[in-house]
């Protein structure tokens, strides 16, 4: 992508087809290339799904936070973080300057002089992003429940569905992966763009949170409305029944309950779980096991009842005596059908962290879901976690629960109903 | 430690012209015997303090908490008190005089100091009692008055009389862990180390970078820092390990003194003699100072939390907690000036610096070599990230004071 010509400034636009690039990162990183699927290799390109660097979001739409509805952008990098003040004027001031600089950085501005006049001064923007252009940057600021507690005298403002959650089957979190006061998830469609936004968002609350734990994901594994299926790193599609329809936005993302604090109408519950994949143990399973661990086909992601990637699965059917869809695989376990009709909002992100120990890919997936109740995700992770049968090569090793409040309007700042 | 030698070299060229006249000490008296005549002045006022271990932990009283205006000298005697090796003056966070390295038995110190009338604080560290209200009577020295850059001119005097201080503490320092080595005592040397450094540490970013007068800053062998300070991994070949820390190697990796070690030691005093003799010559400008306080932090960043400074003895907390004293006295001494250009900045600063000294107040143990905790491997892996965290948040706003006190 560097070949192409640039010039400078927010005018500029690089345009490329989208399923090739991620092809390209995906082949890199796990190099699984089916024999079915490269025999056909333009099965899945969609000429519509291409980026636009110059495309930007806006940040104070009064309504809904970016970074929730929009369609996932390439890139996102996850940071938590711990406060480390008692005072609740703190916490106020970095809300309000994370606000700013959040509109800032998604309008494609910098935060502050890259280019002080005078050589004594320190750069406010650190630079690395100046005249990349806003890469459609959302950055999704999310509450946890240590805001809450006693430290700040908000806790007649907990939102209702707030505390950590619940020790869940299979669960083998890591402590230092685990938990914090506030989230940050900056995507973009380009990598810089979104580092450079955790990266300043961090510097300016030095002082007043302590870098807790962060996920850097590649490669978005899930699709919004319009966009094709991408693939996780298990070289399935991921998210072909995701919610896409505003109605179901409205029924299953957004908070609209009279119960919840008036600041959180209009929010949601963000999860975020690091889960580590062993892909070394996936990529020497067969075919016809991978399927039936997930019930789907691999190239073109069909439910193994039949039909195309879009049929709905047929839970009922039954061949040779058998369910057709094993009622262990994960899109069974999952499905809303099988959960009294829950569904949730999932956005996550491929993400590897080099080499382990052992000299193995670390990888993974960074999992975000959007609900507005965290028990929904419960509900679902209970029966995931107890008899998934794609148990056997993930491991939940990291989690955390954010209250998310909604976008503010011009002049103003987010959860400013918290203070007032 | 220094910078890596190929740059340190580079640098050197700069700080030659940074030698000026010789500056006056006249206010303060560094005898540090009890036998030494000249103890008091004419007409000075007498305070004595005394340490000694009582009822309810080590105690540190004095004769007096009350005295006129004019000089007045301290008389610091230890006489049981293990856990206290520290005594200083503070007025408000600033430390208009002090002695260090204070062990029971040892003869009286003494240090003379001029005094306006007002509020400031006898401090015992690890005392049972630690500050004790200290009043002097009588009119206040005449408060920096002006404009912001003739009060930060003040400033800059108040730092060069702390850097004297601990120049001077340093040369005595540095000759008593020679005669520790020549004695060929491996637990007093040891000691002896420890109580050497902070003096380095607390000014570090003043006195580095400077060649021997009319050596070849490009030649490592006339780079002082280079011959006082230099760790082991990033030796100049052609010149080899000497300073501090081939001194630490020897009593703590080794645990051996042989004939290289008392020759190292004496190196070093030499060494920090000529060093003194160029030090007690600076004279700074407001930004230096500045840039010095974060140059000090970078130190701690880069060096003492990695652990990587001190690699035989582990005394890094000590180091840490020293630079972070010399980087708090280079922003007091701005601190009246800085408020009328910046108050805002001048209170974040304050208050990430109390957080930091809070914070290594959490360390402190009286039994430990150079009175801080020892930092293992494994209190590395447990506080490292905390350490970092905490400076990081000093760092970024005491990044901004140059251009502010530069551009008054």
């Amino acid at each position: 992508m560097t070949d192409e010509p640039q010039t400078n400034g927010l005018s500029r636009r690089r345009l490329f087809a989208g399923a090739g690039v991620a092809g390209v990162v995906l082949g890199a990183a796990g190099g699984f290339a089916g024999g079915r699927a490269s025999a056909s290799p333009a099965t899945g390109v969609d000429p519509s799904d291409t980026v636009d660097l110059a495309r930007s979001h806006e940040f104070y739409t009064g309504t809904h936070q970016a970074g929730i509805e929009t369609e996932p952008q390439r890139h996102c990098v996850y940071m938590t973080f711990d406060l480390t003040t008692t005072s609740v004027q703190d916490l106020q001031v970095l809300l309000a300057r994370w606000s700013a600089g959040i509109a800032q950085m998604m309008a494609g501005r910098p935060v502050g002089t890259v280019d002080p006049d005078r050589g004594t001064a320190v750069p406010q923007d650190t630079g690395e992003a100046y005249e990349l252009g806003p890469s459609s940057l959302t950055v999704t600021v999310g509450l946890g429940p240590g805001v809450f507690d006693e430290r700040f005298g908000l806790s007649a403002k907990r939102p209702r569905h707030l505390a950590a959650l619940p020790a869940l089957p299979s669960d083998a979190l890591d402590p230092k992966l685990t938990g914090g006061d506030l989230s940050l998830q900056a995507c973009a469609d380009d990598p810089q763009v979104a580092y450079h936004a955790i990266r300043d968002l961090a510097r300016m609350g030095r002082g007043t949170v302590n870098t807790r734990w962060t996920v850097m994901g590649f490669g978005r594994a899930s699709a919004g409305k319009g966009q094709s299926t991408p693939r996780n790193l298990m070289g399935f599609k991921d998210g072909t029944r995701n919610v896409k329809e505003p109605a179901d936005f409205d029924r299953f993302v957004w908070v609209d309950d009279a119960a919840e604090p008036a600041w959180m109408r209009g929010g949601t519950y963000q999860v975020a779980r690091k889960i580590r994949m062993d892909i070394e143990i996936w990529d020497a399973s067969d075919r016809a096991t991978q399927q039936n661990i997930f019930g789907r086909t691999k190239a073109e992601g069909a439910p193994v009842s039949g039909g195309t990637e879009f049929t709905t699965p047929d839970f009922a059917k039954a061949v040779g005596g058998k369910p057709a869809i094993d009622p262990r695989s994960h899109i069974a376990l999952a499905a809303h059908e099988n959960n009294n009709g829950i569904k949730i909002l999932r956005r996550p992100y491929n993400y590897t962290d080099g080499i382990n120990e052992l000299g193995q890919l670390d990888a993974g997936l960074l999992f975000i879901s959007y609900q507005n109740d965290p028990a929904h995700f419960v509900t679902l992770q209970r029966r995931l976690g107890s008899s998934d049968l794609l148990n056997e090569y993930i491991s939940h090793i990291g989690s955390g629960l954010f209250a998310v409040p909604p976008a503010p309007k011009a002049g103003h700042y987010l959860a400013e109903g918290l203070f007032t | 430690m220094p910078t890596p030698w190929h740059k340190t070299a580079a640098l050197a060229t700069l700080s030659v012209l940074a030698v000026g006249a010789l500056a006056a000490c006249g206010d303060k008296d560094s005898d540090t015997t009890a036998s030494g005549s000249g103890a008091t002045k004419g007409g000075a006022s007498q305070v004595n303090v005394t340490l000694a271990s009582g009822g309810s932990g080590d105690e540190c009283t004095a004769d007096t908490t009350s005295v006129p205006a004019g000089p007045v000298t301290f008389a610091v005697t230890n006489q049981s008190a293990t856990g206290i090796t520290e005594f200083e003056l503070l007025q408000g966070q600033r430390i208009v005089g002090e002695k260090e390295n204070l062990a029971p038995g040892l003869p009286t110190v003494r240090f003379t100091v001029t005094l306006g009338g007002g509020d400031y604080e006898l401090y015992c560290p690890n005392a049972a009692t630690e500050k004790t209200a200290f009043k002097v009577t009588g009119e206040a020295s005449a408060s920096p008055t002006g404009t912001a850059a003739q009060v930060l001119a003040q400033g800059t005097k108040d730092y060069t009389d702390y850097v004297n201080l601990q120049v001077d503490n340093m040369v005595t320092a540095v000759q008593a862990l020679q005669k520790a080595v020549d004695s060929g005592d491996v637990a007093a040397a040891q000691k002896a180390y420890a109580e050497a450094r902070p003096f380095y540490e607390k000014i570090e970013s003043d006195v580095d970078g400077f060649v021997v007068p009319g050596g070849d800053p490009t030649d490592n062998h006339d780079n002082l820092d280079y011959l006082i300070d230099m760790r082991g991994s990033n030796l100049d070949p052609a010149v080899g390990w000497h300073g501090f820390h081939a001194v630490e190697r020897d009593v703590f990796g080794a645990k051996r003194i042989t004939a290289s070690t008392k020759k190292l030691a004496a190196e070093l005093t030499s060494n920090v003699r000529r060093l003194a003799t160029i030090a007690k010559g600076l004279t700074f400008k407001p930004e230096d100072l500045a840039n010095g306080a974060a140059g000090l932090l970078e130190e701690v960043q880069a060096n003492k939390i990695s652990g990587e400074e001190e690699a035989f003895s582990h005394i890094d907390l000590v180091d840490f907690a020293n630079n972070v004293e010399g980087a708090q006295q280079a922003f007091e001494a701005l601190r009246a000036g800085l408020t009328e250009i910046d108050p805002q900045l001048t209170a974040t600063i304050s208050k990430r610096f109390d957080a930091v000294t809070t914070m290594l107040d959490h360390y402190k143990d009286p039994n430990a070599l150079g009175g801080y905790k020892t930092y293992t491997p494994a209190l590395k892996r447990a506080d490292a990230n905390k350490l970092s965290q905490t400076v990081q948040a000093l760092q970024d706003p005491l990044g901004r004071l140059a251009e502010k006190v530069a551009t008054a």
